[in-house]
């Protein structure tokens, strides 16, 4: 093991360490289930990415966290699960729907993919918006209950009712979920997925099953769309589908705000992109309706001038500043 | 069912002037994307500026109703060319960034519509007053008026196409980017042309759909999303897919829920279009 390699895993340690004492050091209940909600959108961002390591877009990723959400509350509320594997079977059934999305959405040419699943994403909405019987429908859905408490035994009953606690679980599954994603980017799989890519006639021709891969990889991405949508809704205890609710056509469109501004190149980029946004639109609440105009100039700003996002800065910096020595050096050569 | 032929008469002329609405909406969405590759979301605010417009030449300065469509789809044009100049052409021919572009201009758009034109409901005057009777049941005029004046708006981007030099040089560029290059034809001149006329079109739009539907800063997502889902339906950069996608969509959206539940027929777009991609992955007459 190289020394960059330890001093990586050393500062992911910290880092973890002091995520896991937020809720000590933090007693402000607002400041925590803002950093519980970034976490949720960090796994969707995360999650969104991985679509894209095929260049392919999704405009309704919030159509899966939908289906998470409400399918993991219902499997609790009508069907009596425990929490937990609830959690796991919502987002399998969000990745099952994708799968099976997958087949007719991924025959066709890239910005029809897009289309479609924006498409996906809005009829998904307004069916859990109009299906009274089963999602409440205009009213929503109410009462939703937080996870079983969980009894440690020499420790004591930890209960998930307040953010303090509920922060935990998101924490957890957040961070499990990221190094799954991060390990799968890493893994041969990924080759596979680089070599559709950059030319999937020629990945077919070697034997790679290039729909197959293209429909696995978009079900892992929903996957994990699913799970932050049952963390949402468990978090939440109650869901609404209307328009200006969380599973309208924004939140997709955000959260390529967020993988472009934080770099869409690197893993730790949709991280970064979601921090900062959400910080920024913290500090910019007291603008009021403005508060989205500068999020969208933000957007185009770092589209525009910092191709590379927010995370290429250092590099873009060190490159500058090499230009900048070589001048000064060729100006003193030449005196 | 039973249903009195005068509900059955309302949906369709609902679903048919609407349908033309998303007509408007999907011709300049799939000129932008066949000319420059550009899946432009912004447009619905285009839409909604549109409409704005119109409603402020004509109700509150008094301007006649259809100079006030007329001279808000020549501000828009204008609107147009410079988003294409300053946002849309630098981030040309790559995949990520002309959709976040268009979605931070969105985001300005909408939120600058809330601070400028505020939260309450208003609506343009209607086209016409009065209805017409037809197979025994009256049809609103206004509807009628507004499918027309969508039909001679189509006609007009029709002959262009054909007839034009500058319209045969973007059916062309359409067709082989490098090949029209090769020819003389300037790709930067036929983008320009493409924002031109997408920009005016939606404003013309929004102005129709402000005269039968109301005024909101957010009336322009309902369209964009047609819109694009029209594209997927009739083929990428195809008049009369466009159309026929658009006319399908609309009465789908007059006449499903008056004979299905609201669940089916928020589903039935969506199978509509898988069902075709399984059968003609380029849409209905998109070419491959």
């Amino acid at each position: 093991m190289n020394r960059n390699r330890l001093i990586d895993i050393s500062s992911i340690a910290a880092l973890v360490i002091i995520l896991f004492l937020v809720p000590v050091l933090i007693k402000n209940v607002y400041w925590v289930s803002v950093l519980a909600l970034v976490g949720i959108n960090i796994l969707l961002a995360s999650s969104l990415r991985t679509i894209k390591l095929l260049d392919h877009i999704s405009l309704g990723h919030v159509g899966f966290t939908l289906i998470g959400a409400y399918g993991s509350a219902l499997l609790v509320m009508k069907v009596g699960l425990p929490f937990w594997a609830a959690l796991v079977i919502a987002g399998l059934m969000a990745g099952v729907l994708a799968l099976a999305l997958g087949y007719p959405f991924l025959k066709v040419k890239g910005m029809y993919f897009a289309i479609l699943t924006l498409l996906t994403a809005e009829t998904l909405r307004l069916v859990a918006y109009h299906w009274k019987s089963l999602t409440g429908g205009t009213y929503g859905l109410t009462h939703i209950p937080p996870p079983n408490p969980l009894t440690i035994p020499g420790v004591g009953t930890i209960s998930f009712d307040a953010v303090h606690s509920y922060y935990y679980i998101i924490l957890v599954v957040v961070l499990l979920s990221l190094f799954i994603i991060y390990k799968l980017e890493h893994s041969h799989v990924s080759f596979k997925w680089q070599a559709i890519r950059d030319a999937d006639n020629l990945a077919q021709s070697v034997g790679i099953n290039v729909a197959w891969y293209k429909m696995v990889n978009f079900a892992i991405a929903c996957f994990f769309a699913g799970i932050a949508g049952a963390l949402f809704a468990h978090y939440q205890h109650n869901l609404s589908a209307d328009f200006t609710s969380r599973f309208g056509v924004w939140t997709s469109l955000y959260l390529l705000v967020y993988i472009v501004v934080g770099g869409e190149h690197k893993f730790a980029g949709p991280i970064i992109g979601t921090l900062i946004i959400t910080l920024v639109s913290e500090f910019a609440r007291p603008l009021g309706e403005y508060q989205p105009m500068i999020i969208g100039a933000l957007a185009i700003f770092v589209v525009l001038l910092l191709p590379g996002g927010i995370i290429g800065l250092p590099n873009r910096f060190k490159l500058w500043y090499r230009k900048l020595l070589k001048q000064t050096r060729r100006v003193q050569g030449s005196v | 069912m039973d249903l009195p032929a005068q509900v059955w008469l309302q949906a369709v002329a609902n679903g048919f002037a609407i349908g033309w609405l998303y007509v408007l909406m999907a011709l300049g969405l799939t000129f932008m994307l066949s000319m420059m590759g550009i899946l432009q979301l912004a447009h619905g605010e285009i839409y909604m500026i549109g409409a704005y417009i119109v409603y402020y030449l004509s109700v509150p300065w008094g301007l006649d109703l259809y100079a006030a469509v007329f001279l808000s789809m020549v501000i828009m044009a204008v609107l147009g060319l410079f988003l294409e100049k300053f946002l849309f052409r630098p981030v040309q021919g790559q995949i990520l960034p002309p959709i976040i572009v268009s979605i931070g201009l969105t985001l300005i758009l909408t939120s600058g519509a809330v601070v400028g034109f505020g939260l309450f409901e208003r609506s343009i005057p209607r086209l016409a007053h009065g209805s017409f009777e037809f197979l025994g049941s009256a049809v609103p005029k206004d509807r009628i008026i507004a499918v027309v004046f969508a039909v001679a708006l189509l006609l007009l981007v029709y002959l262009f196409l054909k007839r034009s030099r500058y319209g045969q040089a973007m059916v062309a560029s359409a067709q082989n980017r490098e090949s029209a290059f090769l020819r003389g034809i300037d790709p930067n001149q036929m983008s320009r042309l493409a924002f031109l006329i997408a920009c005016a079109l939606a404003a013309a739009g929004g102005a129709l759909a402000g005269s039968i539907l109301e005024l909101t800063p957010f009336m322009g997502t309902q369209p964009l999303v047609k819109g694009v889902v029209i594209i997927v339906l009739g083929g990428m950069g195809s008049l009369l897919g466009a159309t026929v996608g658009g006319i399908i969509l609309g009465l789908l959206d007059g006449v499903l829920p008056v004979i299905f539940s609201p669940v089916i027929s928020s589903v039935a777009p969506l199978i509509i279009v898988i069902i075709v991609l399984l059968v003609r992955p380029q849409g209905l007459f998109g070419h491959e």
